[in-house]
């Protein structure tokens, strides 16, 4: 039996509201509510995209790449952790439905467990201190835009003492020709001091 | 201390199988720490329910999981150290036992079971406290699973008058320093021990059904008894039994389902995995925490009243029960895939730090993509006073937290073979210790393999020579000629380990991915700063 499930379909309703908007850049996104929450990373439409059908195929330089890896890491890790810390409810949105977390070893996959995994987690402070991207090289994604996101800083899970983290992520880019969502295909998670845990 | 009815002690030879392996299990977990822990109390719920002095081999469990001072009888008072009260919270950071228990049964006939917690109830005797509490309570009561946990002392009662009438004695007795004693009440799910003895029937089925599925599986049921690493058991049980040698445990390979959007063809690409190699059949127990919210929502609804905690109203339950019961996951070694997988990256990166370390970078150029990418970072924090040994890598640290300057956020970004293996050969020269290292897999296609490297290194010239560093290091790659990986992207963070202590811990005691002797001699490991 799937608990909470009143939660999310109240939940899902809202965020089909929200699905008729597009974002027009990193700073200035809003919600149907007119409130600034941010269920979904969302940047500009990528180059490629925007000239889908042509038949000349629109060269985008690695300096483009670079510059779209940066909007989406920094946009991303803004959501990321404030959902994480106050709507931890709304953070699997977040990830794709195939989406894994490998978290100080545990492994999560599928959506289903990362819910489960997510709530039972206590509720968290984190503060980053450090962030860095960097594209993905199209001959490992087979051509799907994604970007490598590492952040590291410091949590403070409820009840526990604070610990040093390091965070990687790999986002992969949903395209429309209004805008770019971006998920988490691939989560890896670890204290930088678990030995001692 | 009676035992709840209908506890049964057959099929003893299975369970003393069962805590042989257990205890095993616990010498290595054991070796691998670093902290020295004294003897602390023994859980006398444990002590009864066996009957087996042999239980009390592997319940140094205890030692580990309560606190590291000795407890005397009752009434030790003291300031705790902070130190301690460290170890203490870091012991706290695993499930509940009766949180593991896969195929919770809710079930009408169990009644429904109450948490009663004495805050600094470690103080405490147990026999003291339960005959003080019985003295002033208006009925009697069946105490189960009598524990200790962080400071607190904890039992269950299995009915709703009970509890409150338990709750009731909150305050109305006092210890012999004249200090009121509380009493809190909550509800709880199911205890563990209680859903085994009473469900042992429907936890047979389940075994012989994911006996066929996993080995592993099956000793994860059986070791949901024990008060922590539930977890511990998702780990291929073959291992050598070393107790001595914390490295035994690094070879182990998580045999659990990792999610890949390959087919069985595309796996060749790996070369030579075999599909039953993957695991997909096999279900993954332990990765999924049970869910005992059905069961405590249920309650909450028919008791509001017993949420109070001396009077004040609890905060509201979440789906899960009070944040108070929320646990960390605990933490684990490293993760493969499989077996095949983990001989592909430890070889990879025993080749390529062989090169790294070997004075000459430029032999990694074969190692690199053409069009691959590297960036380096080391940690922004503003209250450390800068690190000297980190300032070697600080021209070259691209953090786009705070780089504003779009020029050198590219600058920074290396790209192409030439200049990435250019700029690594400008960094300082290192000795990498394999055998500290921790490698997650993290995420796997047909045509990528991405994994992040954990551990440390030391600086062999230089200025700062001798001292060590930490590392966190990203490759993400492609299959290569001739079953090697090819580096598309590589990241790498680097910070000090003075002010972290986990110095000794890396260097010596953790179960790590290579099997391998230290790359650091016994001597060299002595000049180490401490």
């Amino acid at each position: 039996m799937r608990k909470g499930r009143s939660y999310w379909s109240q939940e899902d309703r809202e965020r089909h509201q929200r699905r008729s908007h597009y974002y027009e850049g990193p700073h200035t996104s809003h919600s149907s509510s007119g409130g600034r929450t941010r269920e979904e990373v969302v940047t500009p439409p990528l180059p490629e995209h925007a000239a889908a059908g042509s038949p000349m195929a629109m060269s985008v330089d690695f300096k483009t790449y670079v510059d779209q890896a940066c909007r989406a890491a920094e946009e991303f890790v803004n959501i990321y952790y404030e959902t994480m810390d106050k709507r931890r409810r709304a953070l699997t949105r977040l990830y794709l439905d195939k989406a894994t977390l490998i978290w100080n070893g545990n492994v999560v996959s599928g959506l289903d467990a990362l819910n489960n995994f997510f709530d039972t987690l206590p509720s968290s402070e984190f503060q980053v201190n450090m962030l860095d991207c960097q594209p993905v090289h199209e001959q490992a994604t087979q051509s799907q835009t994604t970007v490598l996101v590492v952040t590291s800083g410091t949590v403070k899970f409820d009840g526990n003492k604070q610990h040093y983290f390091n965070q990687n992520f790999l986002l992969t880019a949903q395209s429309t020709p209004n805008n770019t969502v971006w998920k988490i295909a691939s989560d890896c998670f670890r204290f930088q001091d678990w030995s001692s845990s | 201390m009676s035992l709840p009815s209908g506890h049964t002690m057959g099929h003893t030879d299975q369970v003393a199988q069962r805590r042989a392996r257990c205890s095993d299990i616990y010498q290595r977990r054991l070796s691998s720490r670093s902290e020295k822990v004294n003897p602390g109390m023994h859980s006398s719920s444990h002590q009864q329910q066996d009957g087996e002095a042999a239980m009390h081999g592997a319940h140094v469990d205890s030692s580990v999981r309560y606190t590291p001072y000795a407890i005397s009888p009752y009434n030790r008072k003291g300031s705790f150290r902070k130190q301690d009260q460290t170890h203490v919270n870091m012991e706290r950071e695993q499930k509940p036992p009766e949180r593991r228990m896969e195929g919770n049964m809710p079930d009408g006939t169990l009644g429904s079971w109450f948490k009663i917690t004495v805050p600094f109830g470690i103080k405490y005797n147990e026999k003291w406290l339960l005959n003080l509490i019985r003295n002033e309570c208006s009925v009697p009561f069946i105490p189960v699973e009598f524990h200790y946990e962080n400071m607190h002392a904890s039992f269950f009662v299995e009915n709703a008058s009970i509890a409150y009438a338990l709750k009731n004695v909150s305050g109305k007795i006092w210890d012999e320093d004249n200090e009121k004693i509380s009493i809190f009440v909550s509800p709880a799910g199911i205890p563990h021990f209680v859903q085994k003895e009473l469900k042992s029937e429907k936890v047979e089925q389940i075994k012989l059904a994911m006996k066929q599925q996993c080995d592993v599986s099956q000793e994860a049921l059986d070791i949901q008894r024990l008060p922590f690493y539930p977890d511990m058991m998702t780990r291929n049980t073959k291992m050598a039994s070393n107790p001595g040698k914390c490295m035994a445990a690094s070879l182990h390979v998580h045999e659990e389902n990792i999610p890949t959007v390959m087919s069985a063809e595309g796996m060749d690409k790996w070369k030579g995995i075999e599909p039953g190699e993957k695991g997909a059949d096999r279900s993954p127990v332990c990765t999924t925490f049970s869910d005992n919210s059905s069961n405590i929502n249920s309650i909450l609804e028919l008791f509001p009243k017993l949420l109070s905690l001396d009077g004040q109203q609890s905060p509201r339950p979440t789906l899960c029960g009070t944040e108070a019961h929320k646990m960390l996951p605990t933490c684990k070694g490293s993760f493969f895939g499989s077996e095949m997988l983990k001989n592909l990256v430890l070889q990879f990166l025993q080749q390529y730090y062989l090169i790294y370390d070997s004075g000459d970078r430029q032999g990694l150029l074969s190692a690199y993509h053409d069009e691959a990418c590297f960036s380096l970072s080391i940690p922004f924090n503003p209250e450390d006073s800068a690190p000297s040994s980190l300032c070697k890598y600080f021209k070259d640290s691209r953090n786009i937290k705070n780089l504003k300057d779009p020029y050198l956020k590219g600058e920074l970004l290396k790209h192409t073979k030439r200049d990435i293996v250019d700029s690594l050969s400008a960094l300082p020269k290192t000795q990498h210790d394999l055998s500290s290292f921790l490698v997650d897999m993290w995420c796997q296609t047909e045509w990528m393999l991405c994994f992040s490297v954990n551990g440390v290194f030391k600086e062999v010239e230089g200025q700062s020579q001798g001292s060590v560093l930490a590392f966190t290091r990203t490759f993400i790659t492609t299959p290569g000629s001739s079953s090697s990986l090819c580096i598309v992207n590589d990241k790498l963070f680097v910070r000090d380990t003075s002010h972290q202590g986990t110095q000794s811990a890396l260097f010596t005691l953790v179960p790590t991915a290579f099997s391998s002797v230290p790359a650091f001699s016994q001597e060299q490991q002595k000049m180490l700063p401490s």
